[in-house]
């Protein structure tokens, strides 16, 4: 009789813990993330750097989305390594739950990503690729496809095979060799070909210097690719300076404000424009959905935009080129 | 387990009514309980959402209105440049004008675009384009970008097409002046002539986008609601998520909303989360559109929930006691009956159930009570039987003895008088009248052992006085039983049987031995022969149930039942016998 009550009343409250699991279920819409802390870390938090800036929003967004706490870190200057890796100490220190890390090309910095990993924080690396023992889960600009797009954009504004001169910042940049990749890719499928590729740091001047020396020595390339701003703009200087060079194109990376009037006048063919706000976004929320311990895709590559004279006077384009909270 | 399983399961496992019944009563409270605070929920849920709705209404409406009044106010400058004669005069074909000529107007309507912007700091720029060539800008010297054709501005095509109307932009990059790259939206208009009809130029108010990002971004609709606008053809012209909606990585309801009318809503429910849409449209094209997340709005979702919750338990843990309560109470005349019942099953008919209730049970009851009823009847004809067999046996026992008995002694009666031996025929006659007047009270069946021993005493007189030589016996009875009571005729059968089968058969001079003595709390009575007494299988089958075919075993059986009727089975008689040496019978009785 004793026994049989016990067994009664477990039944009664199995039922009713059941019953109520399920009710629980139907009122609880989605994990609850209150409290939970995402920490990004950035090159820069530069105000004036409307590439960061654009990132930052785009972090910004997917938190308030997805109801989290977002924590902002990072040097000034994008150049500050040291900067970078000690706030990215600090962060680990502080045990966030993910950590969303645009990293530096430095060396000390995987060693501090596998200590996070360690310390069971998820990982997110965002626009730079970092070798790990095991791969981060990586979002970023698709670098590779952004250079493909490139040679596409000089082969149309040549009209004819392109050769082309390549421009990069140094050859260590991993970023710059997937660019270039990508570019190779495309003279391959274009029938044309990479003429040479110079390294001009992060110097305007001595990219101009490049570029005036290439054209006076009657090259062989009638399009030049420069896979930064400076780089852009030094070689833009020395087409505009140098006489006759009218049939040269030049396509260009990234779209600040002098590379949008180089577009405007016609000096430059085309750029190519990354989508940052989709990195940090969808940074934060794969660090978001690593958290909830949803499936995630351990790569997540974003395309970037052709802009032409034609194309830049469109609202989608505009909000590419002209990220709207810097504006403000 | 090797136990074979049950063919069905029933539907409540449980071994007493009891529990079955509070097992039911449990769960369908539960489900009652549970329903009914799920539809309590979702009715308050669906209540909140409701007014929710309205609230947010309101909001939109507040949008609707900052927004209009902003446009409004940019029409309102516009209207200050038409009616500005300079403007008009400088923008017109006609006349003049050399360039000295010229630079005072420019000064003067320079210094009006600049007293408005001013006043107004979300204006980013006020100009004038005319037809003619002429332009004059809020800035003293202005330098249109050479690389952006002013006809080929959508404000501007779009102000020349509207002849007249104001026409508002959507969101856009304003690039006309060099080195100036600023999200506004345009409001611009054509310039007419005094004569009403003859255009002459394009007037353009920049508003900040800013102004509308901040009226949008500014209202407060939960955590993750958000103000959207779009324009008549359902282009976006302000979304929070603008990048995202642009990558695809995110999707908004412009069909529906375009499809929606001024000052409507709807509820959407989809992979985002349920939230309300609330639509307003501007009067030049625009719709504002709010958007709330049910979740958000509901702010005392999780107390609403925690006090169903609560409620909902307590109620659970009465309505459990009160279903224990009940099931007790209402198996409780089963547990009664059943009780009655273990008491019957011991052997106890004079039970008699309470009957409360003359429902199932109470007739259930009713029947046992009339069955306990008739096997206690039934039990008492059949001890009624027994006895009156055991009567009729007895009578027979001294039908049966009495008439030989009565010739033999009177055989040896008449002997002695033939022998003239007075004296005994006077002693045997008197011990055959007394053993006779024994016999007569029929009516009384326990007698004083006195009156038995008297009786034995008489008998063996006879027995001896004709027999003489060959019997001897010796009776000793404690003179502190004597008083007691014992069944009457009890020793005879046994005397009788060790004279006719123990002892005449025999050679020597045979022994009777009558002893009764008190032992414990009974009362325990030997009849001992040294005959030529029996085998083991002969004694057993003297105690045995009648085998109908002797008389001789008649009385000793006949005791032994009257014995174990009368005072129980724990009394009766025992025998010890041994071939040729003699048989020793022992009848224990409670002393009473």
């Amino acid at each position: 009789m004793r026994k049989q009550r016990l067994t009664i009343l477990i039944v009664i409250v199995l039922v009713t813990a059941a019953v109520y699991a399920v009710f629980f279920s139907k009122l609880f819409l989605g994990p609850d993330r209150g409290g939970k802390t995402v920490t990004v870390v950035l090159r820069s938090l530069n105000v004036r750097s409307d590439y960061w800036q654009t990132m930052i929003s785009g972090a910004q967004t997917a938190a308030k989305e997805l109801g989290i706490e977002l924590d902002l870190q990072g040097p000034l200057q994008e150049s500050d390594t040291d900067g970078q890796v000690q706030a990215l100490k600090d962060a680990i220190a502080r045990k966030p739950d993910a950590l969303a890390v645009a990293p530096a090309d430095d060396p000390r910095i995987p060693e501090l990503l596998e200590d996070a990993r360690k310390a069971g924080i998820s990982l997110v690396v965002m626009d730079t690729p970092v070798t790990l023992s095991d791969p981060p889960v990586y979002v970023a600009n698709d670098h590779q496809l952004a250079g493909r797009l490139a040679g596409d954009a000089a082969a149309r504004s040549v009209h004819g095979s392109p050769a082309v001169a390549v421009f990069s910042d140094s050859p260590e940049s991993s970023i710059s060799l997937k660019r270039l990749d990508g570019i190779r890719a495309a003279m391959k499928e274009h029938g044309g070909r990479v003429t040479g590729t110079y390294y001009n740091g992060d110097s305007e001047q001595l990219a101009y210097e490049f570029a005036v020396t290439l054209l006076r020595s009657e090259p062989q390339f009638n399009a030049f690719i420069t896979l930064n701003e400076s780089a852009t703009l030094g070689v833009a200087k020395a087409l505009q300076e140098v006489k006759g060079t009218s049939r040269y194109k030049l396509i260009g990376f990234d779209s600040s404000i002098y590379e949008i009037q180089l577009l405007e006048e016609g000096a430059v063919s085309a750029l190519l424009v990354q989508k940052p706000f989709n990195v940090g976004y969808l940074g934060v929320k794969t660090a978001i959905g690593m958290i909830d311990g949803r499936r995630t895709d351990k790569r997540t590559l974003i395309g970037s935009t052709v802009v032409t004279r034609d194309n830049m006077n469109d609202p989608d384009i505009q909000r590419l080129m002209f990220p709207f909270p810097v504006i403000q | 387990m090797p136990r074979e399983r049950p063919l069905r399961l029933p539907l409540f496992p449980l071994k007493s009514i009891r529990l079955s019944i509070s097992f039911a009563f449990s769960c369908v409270i539960l489900a009652a309980i549970v329903s009914i605070s799920l539809i309590s929920y979702g009715l308050s849920v669906g209540a909140v959402e409701k007014n929710s709705q309205g609230y947010i209404e309101e909001i939109i409406k507040q949008v609707n209105t900052n927004i209009q009044s902003y446009v409004d106010n940019m029409e309102n400058i516009s209207l200050l440049a038409m009616t500005s004669k300079d403007v008009k005069y400088y923008i017109s074909d006609n006349s003049f004008i050399s360039a000295e000529e010229r630079r005072p107007y420019e000064k003067r309507i320079s210094d009006l675009f600049q007293a408005i912007l001013y006043t107004r700091q979300d204006i980013a720029n006020i100009m004038v384009f005319g037809y003619n060539g002429r332009f004059v800008s809020d800035r003293r010297i202005t330098d249109l970008n050479p690389n952006a054709a002013l006809t080929e501005q959508a404000w501007y095509k779009d102000a020349k097409a509207a002849g007249g109307r104001s026409v508002i932009s959507a969101p856009h990059v304003q690039n006309i002046i060099q080195n100036e790259y600023r999200w506004v939206v345009s409001l611009s208009r054509e310039l007419k002539s005094t004569d009403g009809i003859t255009a002459e130029g394009v007037f353009l108010v920049d508003l900040n986008l800013s102004v509308i990002n901040d009226l949008a971004s500014d209202i407060n609709l939960g955590r993750r609601g958000y103000v959207f606008i779009v324009d008549r053809k359902g282009n976006i012209v302000y979304h929070p998520q603008q990048q995202l909606i642009n990558s695809n990585l995110r999707t908004e309801l412009i069909p529906e909303v375009t499809a929606a009318k001024s000052g409507s809503s709807f509820i959407a429910d989809d992979n985002d989360g349920k939230r309300i849409y609330s639509i307003q449209d501007t009067n030049f094209g625009w719709k504002i559109v709010g958007v709330a997340y049910t979740d958000d709005l509901i702010a005392s979702k999780g107390a609403l929930r925690n006090s169903i919750l609560l409620y909902a338990l307590c109620g659970l843990a009465i309505s459990l006691l009160i279903s224990f309560w009940l099931s007790h109470r209402l198996s409780r005349p089963i547990r009664d009956l059943q009780a009655d019942m273990k008491l019957v099953e011991r052997g106890n008919f004079g039970i008699q159930t309470e009957i409360r209730q003359m429902n199932e049970i109470g007739q259930l009851g009713r029947s046992f009570n009339m069955m306990v009823g008739r096997i206690k009847t039934l039990m008492d004809e059949i001890i009624l039987n027994q006895e009156s067999k055991r009567k009729s046996e007895l009578q027979l026992l001294q039908a049966q003895i009495n008439p030989h008995f009565l010739y033999n002694t009177l055989d040896s009666i008449v002997w002695m008088a033939e022998q003239k031996q007075h004296e005994e025929v006077v002693l045997m006659t008197s011990a055959l009248a007394k053993l006779f007047r024994a016999s007569i009270t029929k009516d009384q069946e326990i007698v004083p052992i006195r009156v038995e021993a008297e009786h034995i005493t008489n008998y063996l007189l006879i027995q001896k006085m004709r027999y003489d030589s060959q019997l001897d016996y010796d009776i000793d009875i404690a003179d502190e039983i004597l008083s007691r009571k014992t069944l009457k005729l009890l020793l005879q059968p046994f005397v009788e049987n060790a004279i006719y089968h123990g002892i005449r058969g025999s050679a020597d001079k045979g022994l009777i031995t009558i002893r009764g003595m008190r032992q414990g709390d009974n009362i325990v009575f030997e009849v001992e022969d040294n005959g030529q007494g029996m085998a083991p299988e002969q004694v057993q089958r003297l105690l045995l149930p009648d085998d109908g075919d002797s008389r001789k075993g008649i009385g000793i059986r006949n005791v032994n039942e009257r014995i174990k009727l009368y005072f129980g089975h724990e009394y009766g008689v025992q025998i010890r016998s041994e071939l040729e040496a003699g048989t020793c019978v022992t009848i224990t009785i409670p002393t009473l």
